[in-house]
């Protein structure tokens, strides 16, 4: 096996990893201990227009990376970077629109637990950017690299973070003016 | 259009729009849409609120 092969499969299993503790933090996130988070009709219709718009976000970003390889364009970024930077666009896209309409929290999730995790979250993606600054590794070859994406989630956490608060105080003033 | 109809009548059961959310099983966020009339909802909500509030779908939802 060499050693991109090695890396590959290390990264498949870094994934599968993340996947499993993601599965027992979204049980632990959820008030009622349940995997499966529960949303009312009007957010599943929103969350469908959401995952809609995500998934013809990472299309458009996918087809103009197919043309730019195709015109054998250079661009500064390592190709794995580059698919996993649209994926995470499609996330953003999804979270964001998600947030605006409200239906981001389902009906049995703990915000403040929710809330912990994704600190945790940013945490754990910060150190991997620290290193790769306090070494010199992020630009390999006039490259960007593999650290780049922890940046990426960071930023996205902070975005998902920003509006969470936004829309927070949003409802604090509108909540039930009447009553 | 604005249901000021159900407004009233959960008002009238001193009832909060997040009490009548955790009623329904849905977000406080839906019933707010509803009663600003940004969503149209199933007929099980709309069943779900009238057994909440004790009212008819056509005291609640019947345009006439």
């Amino acid at each position: 096996m060499n050693t991109n092969s090695a890396r590959a499969v290390g990264v498949a299993v870094g994934i599968l990893v993340g996947l499993v503790i993601a599965v027992l933090l979204v049980r632990f996130s959820n008030k009622n201990n349940q995997y499966k988070t529960d949303y009312d009709e009007r957010q599943i219709k929103v969350r469908g227009d959401a995952y809609r718009y995500a998934f013809y976000t990472v299309v458009v970003i996918e087809v103009i990376l197919f043309l730019l390889k195709l015109g054998e364009v250079f661009i500064p970024v390592h190709d794995s970077v580059l698919h996993l930077a649209s994926v995470l666009i499609g996330c953003i896209v999804l979270c964001v629109y998600s947030i605006w309409k409200d239906a981001y929290w389902g009906i049995n999730n703990n915000r403040k637990r929710y809330g912990i995790v994704m600190v945790v979250c940013g945490v754990l993606n910060l150190i991997p950017v620290i290193g790769a600054f306090a070494d010199g590794s992020m630009v390999q070859d006039g490259v960007v690299t593999g650290p780049v994406i922890n940046l990426m989630v960071c930023v996205m956490l902070l975005l998902i973070g920003f509006e969470l608060l936004l829309k927070h105080i949003m409802e604090k003033h509108e909540e039930q003016p009447e009553d | 259009m604005k249901n000021l109809r159900l407004k009233s009548a959960r008002a009238a059961k001193d009832l909060s729009q997040d009490d009548l959310a955790k009623l329904c099983g849905v977000s406080r966020q839906t019933i707010s849409a509803i009663e600003k009339g940004d969503y149209n909802p199933t007929i099980n909500l709309c069943i779900a609120i009238c057994k909440a509030l004790e009212k008819t779908l056509d005291e609640l939802f019947w345009e006439v």
